[in-house]
């Protein structure tokens, strides 16, 4: 067995513990359940809601044209569709009769006690004027009452379809009344004299029936969970690695380990190779746990726009060149941590130092997740240039618009960076530091004006 | 008898504060060789020049002919250095201890003969399969020179080897080194347990303030300074200083 496998074995052990494998697992679990109360409320976005309809038979009218038109009816028809198998009309569109007030308003609060006695939230009133202002030809008014309750992310969608219902009456009025004037050959003519159409031109091809909106949306849900991803891998193994100096000095271990027969970049190597893949397996752990929350969140709010049928899709090279950015950012990070863990007096403090690291770690996740890349200033684009964890966030960006070159400057960038972090640690591996702290450094103590 | 350590005006300074002035001298092989000083006195501070730890500032340090500034990895391939209050891998047992360090060092049946060796000087019976963070004080530091010894070293270096110990673990201890000795490994030990160093160096150094003020065998310092113990040839040749 080579040194460098003893090393990499050892430091597996330390790491993968019972106890970090458990917490790992109960974040993907944490995660997996987050995604099924996500998908539990989709699920029950998507129920058919019902609605009650106050109409005390106000919608029963006879048209100009002398022919019948029932507000009942046409809601009844525009829930038919839709209405699951064993189920009635009249378990989706409960009629209601209202009671007045004695100044003779509506007694809003006996409605409210009806509809929620039906279990329902949202309702149509039709005023009692309703069926005499059509047949006078004018316009009329429909009221939709919601009932105001806390519910979850998607406890809008009740209303949604009460707008729906209401819009769909509309129409069907309209229908109703044009078709007596103008005949139904003609009708679709006069409802309707414009046709509009629309397209979005995206990495240089036109795209019909597609909004930039629409586009956004997709795009945001497919690049969102990089970033997080790569935050909480960077910071995790960032507390590894860190953790790891701490405790090898805190439990006086570093000093036999340095003067064993082996080389410093050994150890070093060790040290990174191991924590690598304890960051991958904690990375792959968490993109699978997220992947059930991001699943279940997006599933259903997302416009139905395939990324790969308007040009911004992955293919084989580009996933490569992600997981290869992925990859030369982990070892950026453990080139720094190890730098900064080679100035960690103790287990403690190398908890605080991973700060730093931290915060490098959310600035581009949150720039890059908020607005982009592309949407950033040159200032801001700088920044994140110049930290190496933005590139893989940048990338699943950029691969989209086939932005090649920012791609490849990264990765040159971020490998150019891992070699001189490898570089620096493997130096003061050889040095005092490591040993003394920087306390005891003449740099240092030049620098602060403190002598000891 | 050859030298098997030799130290020639040996400076280390920590910034503008230097730890050890010139440090002079040698180490013959097979002896045991005690460096005595009170705390700060630079004791901790030579001997992680001699363990490849710390850079030497001026001056040279020869390990059985490896020179301690260019041949750092050559030097470590011949010493065992055991830190003052060094600790093991608290996730690991004793034995997976002893077999992680003799990876380093050789493979295969040797390796496993080492590990039985490491295995039969810590002396830990059943609790070699014990993690090590279940050790007492005592059996930590038998399984510490256990790991130190059983690859056999030609120079172990102990810093304060047996500080903090009852009286029991303490002599086992001491009678390992005298065993490892009397094997031909050359040990350079320091402490400030003057009769520990009496009882078991063959020669000693006397360091105050980064000096080496005294040197020589227990005997000829007690002779030279007409003094019972080593306790009072230090305090004399302190206050004489």
């Amino acid at each position: 067995m080579s040194h460098l496998t003893n090393i990499v074995r050892k430091e597996l052990k330390e790491l993968l513990t019972p106890g970090s494998v458990l917490s790992v697992m109960a974040m993907v679990v944490l995660f997996a359940m987050l995604g099924g109360l996500v998908g539990g409320e989709v699920e029950k976005a998507k129920v058919l809601p019902a609605i009650a309809l106050v109409d005390d038979a106000n919608g029963e009218t006879t048209l100009p044209d002398g022919t019948h038109w029932s507000l009942y009816s046409t809601v009844a028809k525009i829930y038919s569709g839709s209405i699951p198998e064993g189920k009635s009309i009249d378990d989706y569109v409960v009629r209601l009769t209202s009671t007045d007030l004695p100044d003779g308003s509506l007694d809003r609060a006996a409605l409210q006690a009806k509809i929620q006695e039906k279990g329902i939230n949202s309702a149509i009133i039709v005023p009692d004027e309703f069926s005499e202002l059509i047949q006078g030809k004018k316009q009329a008014y429909l009221e939709q009452m919601y009932l105001y309750e806390a519910e979850g992310m998607f406890g809008s969608s009740p209303s949604i379809m009460a707008s729906t219902v209401v819009g769909s009456l509309g129409t069907s009025l309209s229908y109703s009344l044009l078709v007596g004037v103008v005949g139904a050959e003609d009708y679709g003519f006069y409802s309707s004299p414009i046709k509009t159409g629309s397209g979005t031109m995206v990495n240089g091809k036109y795209v019909e029936d597609v909004t930039p909106s629409e586009i956004s949306s997709q795009v945001s849900s497919q690049t969102m969970m990089v970033p997080i991803v790569i935050m909480i891998i960077i910071m995790m193994v960032g507390s590894i690695v860190i953790s790891s100096m701490g405790s090898e000095k805190e439990n006086k271990t570093l000093e036999t380990l340095l003067t064993l027969p082996i080389k410093r970049t050994t150890i070093v190597t060790g040290k990174i190779v191991a924590a690598a893949i304890v960051g991958l397996v904690y990375g792959l752990a968490y993109m699978v746990g997220m992947s059930f929350y991001m699943n279940a969140l997006t599933s259903e709010i997302t416009s139905g726009v395939k990324l790969e049928d308007v040009g911004l899709g992955f293919d084989g090279p580009d996933y490569a060149l992600l997981l290869l950015s992925m990859f030369l950012s982990i070892v950026c990070a453990l080139g720094i941590c190890m730098i900064l863990g080679a100035f960690a007096k103790n287990y403690k403090s190398a908890q605080t130092m991973t700060m730093p690291l931290s915060i490098l770690a959310m600035i581009p996740a949150f720039v890059i997740m908020f607005s982009g890349w592309y949407g950033s200033s040159p200032i801001i684009q700088g920044i994140l240039f110049a930290i190496p964890f933005s590139h893989p966030m940048i990338a699943m960006q950029a691969l989209m618009y086939n932005d090649y070159t920012l791609v490849l400057s990264g990765i040159a960038y971020m490998a150019a960076f891992a070699v001189v972090a490898i570089m620096v640690t493997v130096r003061l591996y050889s040095s005092d530091i490591l040993i003394t702290g920087l306390g005891q450094n003449r740099t240092y103590q030049r620098l602060t004006g403190k002598k000891r | 008898m050859t030298d098997a350590l030799v130290l020639n005006d040996v400076h280390k300074s920590y910034g503008n504060r230097e730890a050890v002035h010139g440090i002079t001298l040698s180490v013959r092989e097979g002896e045991i060789f005690g460096l005595l000083g009170h705390n700060g006195a630079g004791k901790t501070t030579t001997l992680r020049m001699i363990s490849t730890l710390l850079q030497i500032t001026s001056g040279s340090i020869q390990v059985y002919g490896y020179d301690v500034a260019t041949q750092p990895e050559k030097v470590r391939e011949v010493i065992s250095y055991l830190p003052e209050d060094a600790g093991a891998y608290k996730d690991l047992t004793g034995r997976a201890y002893l077999e992680f360090i003799s990876k380093f060092y050789t493979t295969g049946e040797e390796q496993k003969e080492m590990v039985r060796r490491g295995i039969e000087l810590a002396d830990l019976g059943d609790r070699i399969d014990s993690k090590v963070d279940t050790y007492s004080k005592g059996m930590m530091r038998r399984l510490l020179i256990a790991r130190a010894v059983m690859p056999s070293p030609k120079l172990a270096i102990m810093d304060e080897v047996t500080s903090g110990l009852d009286v029991i673990n303490a002599y086992e201890i001491r009678e390992v080194i005298r065993s490892i000795a009397r094997n031909g490994v050359t040990v350079i030990m320091s402490s400030h347990n003057m009769f520990e160093v009496e009882m078991l160096c063959d020669r000693v150094g006397m360091i105050d303030q980064g000096n080496l003020i005294l040197l020589g065998t227990p005997e000829e310092l007690k002779e030279r300074f007409g003094a019972k113990n080593l306790e009072e040839v230090f305090v004399r040749a302190v206050r004489g200083s």
